[in-house]
């Protein structure tokens, strides 16, 4: 549809016109900075905003946007000194209604999020969806999504935050290797259904991503922490490469190779023949390699290196042969 | 500083902002003329004697633009004028259009709401959500800091989802090839998509199949073709769907047991056990519960000899032979 060249851009730019204005006429007066820093904007942005609000109205009786058909800013105290004040008002009077959508987005995610501690209110959950239902402009979408049990370890980790202490646990990696962990948690990352702590970790002496669901025996220590989550800059990825990671060479049904995204380095080409790509992927040891291999049968084949190949294939062997015996 | 007459360049924004405001001030409503002859960005372009066909498909589109956002713009008829597509009027009732002011949040809730919006930063659903806070911001409340740190994330890679809840804000029928696990040949299936539902972290339609008359739940990633929009529509379902889905899936889940051996002390063991409503019996192997038999098989294979399917036979087969297909894969 090349004739809908209408920038988003324009779209986004009218629905932050729509929020900023009541929120203005909430506050008498403002800073451009407090404005910008409560919308989490560059302060450009609000000045940009504040400026086309200001020659912005109604066509009015004679149709010819008179004056007092206008908004009006004090000029003087926005262009000298980045304060905001409306003096005249026309049309808004109030906040926007949320669009089907973004209700249904909201409630969607309040849903998803029924696994914090936070939320073990679940009274207060539903009267907090039902109020987005009321404050939409039509029906809310139906999405849904599984709600969680509040979970025991992350309230832990939450106490644990809260006092300001190291928490311990059984942890036992994809390798199949067990360790007691003491770690200052740092954040709580979730992707879908897998839940995970980020903390430094100070068995490993470094950040490290732990599966919620590896953590065996937590408890709530008495040793304060070392790091906390201001003094550490986590990375965006929940699994960082190193050094050390091996490559290896993948054949997968091309319909199935978002499925190995997580894994892909950035960069990487991929070559696709017949409904199939060719690619390659990171890992840390061939202990995860495996197990994701063995997840996506027929669907994803290691090509390379030998050594990979032999150990999916000696960790599959392994699993079928207990079928054998009786 | 009234704006210049002079200035033919109009910024869009600027132009989508006038329409809106002008739209709200009426309580009788503009006509279309009246809307391109005086509202700020059309009233530059428009011919007083003469064809204003481009200002009124970017008319047109700027509704769509506008409606996007959840903005309530109505078309009324004239009266005595009905059938007559000249004298239609547009406005925007004030009242369908304000969040009604006795819906207000406390900073509790709205750090929870931003939470909820940060749930769907990647893919489909995360321009709605940005503009869910930002009309939340507009409100002026602030945020309550969290104790501890979240970055909570819902993926969709399915790429049905975008057109699927597309068809279900506007309800309308769609089609798409949908391959049923252990079916050679993919079968096109025309639905009135009902609710979309994340279950144990993947996505499912809620849909009533035309053919049948009955209701049916799909997997996303077997839908193996486009998800097309037809112009057919359907009347708006009760607002239950999504619970209703929910509550069918858990029946399924619940109904499915399967009784699997796992090495102690294991990968299996351990993630196995944390699985939702994982019971141990009393031989030391775990009931567990599944919704799909061939998504359980895959997941289950993927633990290799730590993990043997005691019953049911089909699931024990099933595991089996994926394992004997990636030895075989890899041999």
């Amino acid at each position: 549809m090349a004739e809908r060249a209408q920038p988003r851009h324009a779209q986004d730019k009218l629905a932050f016109l729509l929020a900023l204005v009541p929120y203005l006429m909430d506050h008498d007066r403002v800073s451009v900075d407090d404005a910008a820093a409560h919308f989490g904007v560059p302060a450009e942005q609000i000045r940009e905003a504040v400026r086309l609000i200001g020659v912005s109205g109604i066509p009015g009786e004679t149709a010819m946007y008179q004056h007092g058909d206008l908004f009006d800013i004090a000029w003087d105290d926005f262009e000298d000194n980045d304060q905001i004040v409306l003096t005249n008002l026309v049309a808004i009077d109030d906040s926007p209604r949320f669009s089907a959508r973004e209700a249904a987005a909201l409630i969607a995610g309040l849903q998803y999020l029924s696994a914090l501690p936070e939320n073990a209110d679940r009274a207060a959950i539903a009267s907090l969806s039902s109020k987005l239902s009321r404050g939409a402009s039509a029906e809310p979408s139906q999405v849904a999504v599984e709600a969680r049990e509040s979970d025991a370890t992350l309230a832990l980790i939450r106490d644990s935050v809260e006092r300001g202490v190291q928490i311990e646990f059984d942890y036992r990696n994809s390798a199949g290797v067990g360790d007691l962990r003491r770690v200052d948690p740092l954040r709580v990352e979730s992707v879908d259904a897998d839940w995970y702590l980020r903390g430094w970790c100070h068995l490993r002496e470094a950040v490290r991503t732990f599966r919620l669901d590896r953590i065996s025996h937590p408890t709530i220590t008495t040793e304060r922490i070392t790091h906390g989550a201001t003094d550490v800059t986590l990375p965006d990825s929940l699994f960082e490469g190193s050094a050390d990671d091996l490559i290896v060479t993948i054949d997968v049904a091309s319909a199935a190779a978002p499925l190995l995204a997580d894994y892909i380095p950035d960069g990487v080409s991929s070559l696709e023949v017949d409904g199939r790509t060719r690619t390659t992927v990171r890992v840390s040891h061939y202990h995860g390699l495996k197990r994701l291999i063995a997840s996506m049968p027929g669907v994803a084949t290691v090509v390379a290196p030998p050594e990979a190949r032999a150990v999916v294939a000696d960790w599959a062997s392994a699993g079928a042969a207990r079928y054998s015996e009786q | 500083m009234p704006p210049a007459n002079i200035a033919p360049r109009i910024p869009v924004e600027e132009r989508l902002f006038s329409l809106v405001l002008a739209l709200l001030a009426t309580d009788a409503g503009l006509t279309k003329n009246e809307i391109l002859s005086t509202v700020q960005g059309y009233r530059q372009k428009f011919a007083h004697s003469g064809d204003n066909a481009n200002l009124e498909r970017q008319f047109e589109r700027d509704k769509d633009d506008i409606r996007e956002l959840g903005v309530p713009l109505e078309t009324i008829e004239s009266p005595g004028q009905s059938g007559n597509n000249q004298n239609l009027r547009y406005r925007i009732p004030r009242g369908a259009y304000e969040l009604p002011s006795d819906i207000v949040f406390s900073p509790e809730e709205t750090t929870l709401l931003n939470l909820a919006a940060m749930v769907w930063r990647e893919g489909s659903l995360s321009g709605e959500s940005r503009r869910a806070i930002l009309k939340l911001r507009s409100l002026g409340v602030t945020t309550t800091e969290p104790v501890l740190g979240y970055a909570p994330r819902v993926r969709v890679r399915d790429a049905g989802f975008e057109p699927l809840s597309t068809a279900l804000e506007k309800h309308v029928i769609v089609t798409f090839a949908y391959l049923k696990p252990g079916e050679r040949e993919s079968r096109l299936r025309e639905v009135a998509p009902l609710a979309l539902i994340q279950h144990q972290g993947r996505w499912h339609l809620y849909a009533s199949e035309q053919e049948t008359g009955t209701t049916k739940t799909f997997l996303l990633r077997r839908i193996v073709s486009q998800v097309t929009l037809t112009t057919t529509s359907f009347p708006p379902p009760s607002s239950d769907q999504g619970a209703t889905a929910l509550a069918e899936l858990d029946a399924v889940w619940n109904s499915h047991t399967a009784l699997v051996e796992v090495v102690p002390g294991s990968d299996a063991a351990t993630r196995l056990e944390k699985r939702r409503g994982t019971v141990t019996a009393g031989s030391g192997a775990l009931e567990l519960h599944y919704s799909d038999i061939n998504i359980f098989a895959d997941e289950l294979a993927s633990y290799g000899p730590e993990a043997l399917v005691v019953s049911p036979p089909q699931l024990r087969s099933a595991v089996r032979d994926r394992l004997l297909k990636t030895a075989a894969d890899h041999g």
